[in-house]
Parts: structure tokens; sequence; C-alpha cells
């Protein structure tokens, strides 16, 4: 199934800005990051904390929604799903 | 019939690609049940840097501004609020951010721009990039600048985020 992806200010720089990734049925979005990080050098680091949970003020959102108000990383996603991954904030 | 609403609703919450008039911002706000109107604006603080790159998730950083925005008015009883946030390169000098709040008096309008000012920088979708004569780099301070992971050296935005309001 296809998983729309975006990424942001250092996370664009490594991923690109957008685009369609092909993930197993059932796949969660700890599954997405694993196969993104796995293929983009510096982003498993850059999103991870060394005991494999999402830093801190990196934010993953599911359709707009943070996965932390779901269920985390175990979100399971669906077709045509999008998934934006976000740096810590720095705006006003 | 109560008539027209006197108010009717505004754009109150904006990622503008281009430069925005304080002035409208601040008209927009204002009532004449309103004895107070404040505006905070946030310009590029010359750093040593040449320009200063706003990188914003434009959809999900307006829909946050205006959960911001409702709770200010909620939480502080303001009357009207209108938030401008500017996206694209800024020189030194530019006008970032414009929080513009009226109440019927002072001390809500202060609290309620304070409140919607600091719950920006830490909620919204918006990115700075320095770019300088030393290269570039992105501001990512994200939260309480007091947290700030160490050894990193305080930036510009953590000491902005220090001194404002």
């Amino acid at each position: 199934m296809l998983i729309h992806v975006r990424a942001f200010a250092s996370f664009r720089e490594i991923l690109g800005k957008e685009k369609d990734m092909d993930v197993d049925g059932g796949s969660t979005v700890g599954d997405l990051l694993d196969i993104l990080a796995s293929s983009h050098q510096g982003l498993g680091p850059a999103v991870f904390e060394e005991d494999g949970r999402v830093r801190e003020y990196v934010i993953i959102l599911r359709n707009r929604e943070r996965i932390d108000s779901l269920e985390g990383l175990a979100t399971v996603l669906e077709e045509g799903d999008e998934v934006a991954i976000l740096p810590p904030v720095a705006g006003g | 019939m109560t008539g027209e609403d006197p108010y009717p609703p505004r754009r109150q919450v904006l990622i503008a690609e281009e430069g925005f008039s304080m002035d409208e911002a601040i008209e927009a706000v204002k009532r004449d049940d309103a004895g107070a109107v404040v505006a905070f604006i946030g310009t590029v603080r010359d750093d040593g840097i040449d320009s200063l790159h706003l990188e914003t998730y434009k959809e999900a950083a307006e829909e946050e501004l205006l959960a911001i925005r409702e709770e200010a008015l909620a939480r502080f009883g303001l009357l009207e609020a209108v938030v401008i946030h500017r996206s694209g390169r800024l020189r030194i000098g530019d006008e970032i951010v414009i929080v513009a709040c009226s109440a019927a008096h002072r001390r809500e309008a202060f609290d309620g721009c304070r409140y919607i000012l600091e719950e920006l920088k830490r909620r919204a979708s918006i990115w700075k990039k320095e770019v300088g004569p030393a290269g570039e780099r992105w501001l990512e301070v994200g939260g309480d600048p007091a947290q700030a992971r160490p050894g990193e050296e305080r930036s510009h935005e953590e000491r902005d985020g220090l001194e404002a309001g």
C-alpha cells in the first residue's frame, strides 16, 4: 500500500520533501520509519534515541495528527495515509 | 432579528509567503468594546547572518495557530486575535511574525498576546535556517529553551525565547 511521506527542514534535507512509499499492508508508523532510516543515512540518529524511542522534540504526524495521541510507533497505517516527520520547531 | 454580526469572522491566522501589513493586522482586531490592543512583532535580528529562511508545514501550522488562538480567546477573554507568520527568505529587520490581540483591558491583551507567542514558538510547524558567512544552520530549539540539549550552544532562538515578552 502507498503511504505519502513528507519531511521538513533538516529532515527534508535528508529524505527529500515528499515521496510515496510502498509498504506491506498492516505496517506501522515504526515499520515505515525503520525502512526510511535504513535507506537514508543520518535519519535514524536524528529521529530516534538509542533505545529506539522517538526523540523528545521530534514530531511524527499521521494525517496531521500526532502519533503520541494515537498508538505511537505502533500506529497501524492505511492505504493513502500521510506521514509527516518534523524536527524540533523554531517559529516566532 | 438580531441583525448582522457586528464582528464577522476575519482571516485570523495566516502563514504568509510575502510581507504583511502590520497596520492591517492591528486594525483587524480593533473593536468598539475593546479598550486595549497589544501587538507583538518579531523581526530578524542581525546576529552576523545574511538572511533567515523560514520553512513551514503550512496546513499543520495554520491548524495549530487556530487552536492556539482559540485557547487564548477562551483563557484570557480576548475579543479578537490575529496571527500572521512569514515563510520564505527574510532579510535583517524584516518582520517574522505579528500577534495582535484586543481585549477590554490591557492585562488580558498583554497576557493573551504573550500566550499565543509562546505557544506558537513551542507548537507551530515552523523552522528557521540561518544563512551567513559561516554557512547554513537550522535552529532547532523545540519546547522549553531551558531544556536545550547539553553541550549545545544557546542559539539565536533560545535567547529569543528567554527574552520574548
